[in-house]
């Protein structure tokens, strides 16, 4: 099930000193949203970034996209600067409707980046089709993002980046405003998903639990403002997670604990 | 009670309301101030009898629906240029801004020194009419796309002159819709009054005509003719729209209010 070394060099994210920051008019004073970020991420990983609601994930994860420029330091994917938004990095937004296209259905939003790209309409029906199963909307292919539940819309989304064959996934609390059990089960499916196709994913989430049934690796980042990343967490558990193991709680109380302590400062 | 509370009877018994209201005045006032709906109906029938009154309705709709549908192509790609390019908006929108507050009527005068007696200049004033309100409603529409739905575009591959097509003109198209629903009344307006001032023959010149020979009851033929027009195309529009726009979001038919 491991990826070829050259696929996993082209997916591997590479983040060094990196800043963004903004300057008040009147005073000149430098503001860091997120101030001096590490990481590396390599190339099939899940890795989840977990903080706090106004940490800075979003900009970061934004950052990668391309569709937020840095102030400074280092933003590799695959080894060249990111500069603007690219086919290799998709994006699965947290408010499906902010980003589906409420005017064409499930198909043709599937479809929507391989049309950009002029594929042959036969072609593009055959990947459609392909990932609309996967996502497990067979049957709805003709309804409008309006005429779909929550979930579904979300469905929508994954099966549209993962059409357009990008090889990471940027997904910024794509279940967010989902209700609990519908939430869980999109996880699941998330996680299986990922485990057939193999892609780099970067999923941010404040849920510690959301964090540990997914991730790989989970990192911490602090309250902004000048926020980084603090701590990797290593999540040890083969997959399909069970949340009400042991272990499983045992890692959730310590990075329970981890925020604790943080924010008793 | 419950039949008072289903739409067709109460509409039915309102209309009624208002005649009887109508004939009461007539009989107070005498037929010369307030011709009632009898002597209103006798002048529709004299009007229609001569023909005039048919081709009076047909001249007012032909001169607003030049200029309306005119005027609605110019303005939506104007809108969308104006919108999407941040140094156009710069210095078009004072511009805008200052323009939209002159009502069309007020250029009658300019304009037939412009265009000339002809029809000309009215399809003019009913362009300007619609023009900037369908190009600021296609602009604030422009304003208004969702900036995630740009980006998942741009990162699905879309180049700039895609997102045009496929996603901002897709996104404005109730706004596109709600301003040319609001520019069909404005249109009724200008031409109006443009007929009132410097025409032979419409709906504008049949009201103001009717002066002369104090036929009030000619007046009333026209304005609820103008009523009866105004509300019927905006309906067909109101449900042209839901049938063939569903899709873009344009889900009510009702009239709008503003």
């Amino acid at each position: 099930m491991s990826l070829p070394a050259h696929v996993i060099e082209q997916q591997t994210i590479t983040i060094a000193g990196l800043n963004k920051s903004y300057s008040t008019k009147q005073k000149g004073e430098l503001h860091y949203i997120i101030q001096d970020v590490d990481l590396s991420i390599k190339g099939g990983e899940f890795f989840v970034l977990l903080g706090p609601s106004g940490c800075g994930k979003s900009t970061l994860l934004n950052m990668i996209a391309g569709f937020v420029a840095k102030t400074s330091g280092q933003l590799q994917v695959g080894g060249a600067e990111v500069r603007k938004p690219g086919q290799d990095r998709a994006v699965v937004f947290q408010q499906a409707d902010a980003s589906l296209f409420p005017w064409l259905n499930v198909r043709e939003n599937v479809e929507f980046g391989l049309k950009m790209q002029k594929f042959a309409k036969a072609r593009r029906k055959e990947i459609s089709d392909h990932f609309i199963e996967l996502v497990g909307l067979k049957g709805h292919e003709t309804k409008l993002p309006r005429e779909l539940s929550g979930g579904m819309k979300q469905r929508v989304q994954l099966a549209r980046v993962l059409a357009n064959d990008s090889h990471i996934l940027l997904m910024d609390e794509p279940f967010g405003a989902l209700d609990a059990m519908t939430r869980r089960s999109m996880q699941k499916e998330l996680s299986q998903i990922w485990r057939q196709t193999k892609k780099t994913v970067i999923f941010v989430t404040h849920d510690i639990q959301e964090a540990l049934i997914l991730g790989q690796r989970i990192g911490i980042m602090t309250r902004g403002p000048s926020s980084n990343i603090t701590h990797i967490y290593e999540v040890p558990f083969a997959y399909p997670r069970d949340p009400s193991s042991a272990p499983f709680l045992a890692l959730e109380k310590q990075i329970q604990g981890h925020f604790e302590h943080e924010y008793s400062i | 009670m419950k039949l008072l509370t289903h739409k067709w009877v109460s509409v039915v018994l309102l209309w009624l309301f208002v005649i009887a209201v109508w004939q009461i005045a007539a009989g107070i006032y005498g037929p010369d101030i307030i011709p009632g709906p009898v002597a209103t109906w006798n002048g529709a029938v004299e009007l229609l009898e001569d023909g005039s009154l048919l081709s009076y309705i047909g001249i007012s709709f032909y001169r607003v629906f030049v200029g309306w549908v005119l005027g609605s192509l110019i303005a939506i790609p104007l809108g969308l240029i104006i919108g999407r390019v941040a140094i156009v908006r710069v210095f078009a929108e004072p511009f805008l801004n200052f323009i939209r507050f002159i009502p069309p009527i007020a250029f009658i005068t300019l304009f037939l020194v412009w265009f000339g007696i002809g029809e000309q200049s009215k399809i003019a004033l009913i362009m300007y009419a619609t023009l900037f309100i369908v190009m600021m409603n296609t602009l604030t529409g422009v304003l208004a796309v969702e900036e995630d739905k740009v980006r998942a575009a741009r990162s699905l591959g879309a180049s700039e002159w895609q997102i045009l097509i496929y996603v901002v003109i897709p996104a404005t198209v109730p706004y596109m819709f709600t301003g040319i629903r609001l520019a069909m009344g404005t249109s009724y307006m200008a031409i109006i009054g443009a007929e009132m001032i410097a025409a032979n023959e419409g709906l504008g010149y049949l009201i103001w005509n009717s002066r002369l020979f104090f036929r009030t009851d000619w007046i009333f033929v026209g304005l609820i003719c103008l009523g009866l027009i105004g509300f019927f195309t905006d309906r067909l529009v109101g449900l042209l729209g839901k049938k063939l726009l569903y899709r873009y979001g344009v889900v009510s038919s009702e009239p709008i209010r503003r």
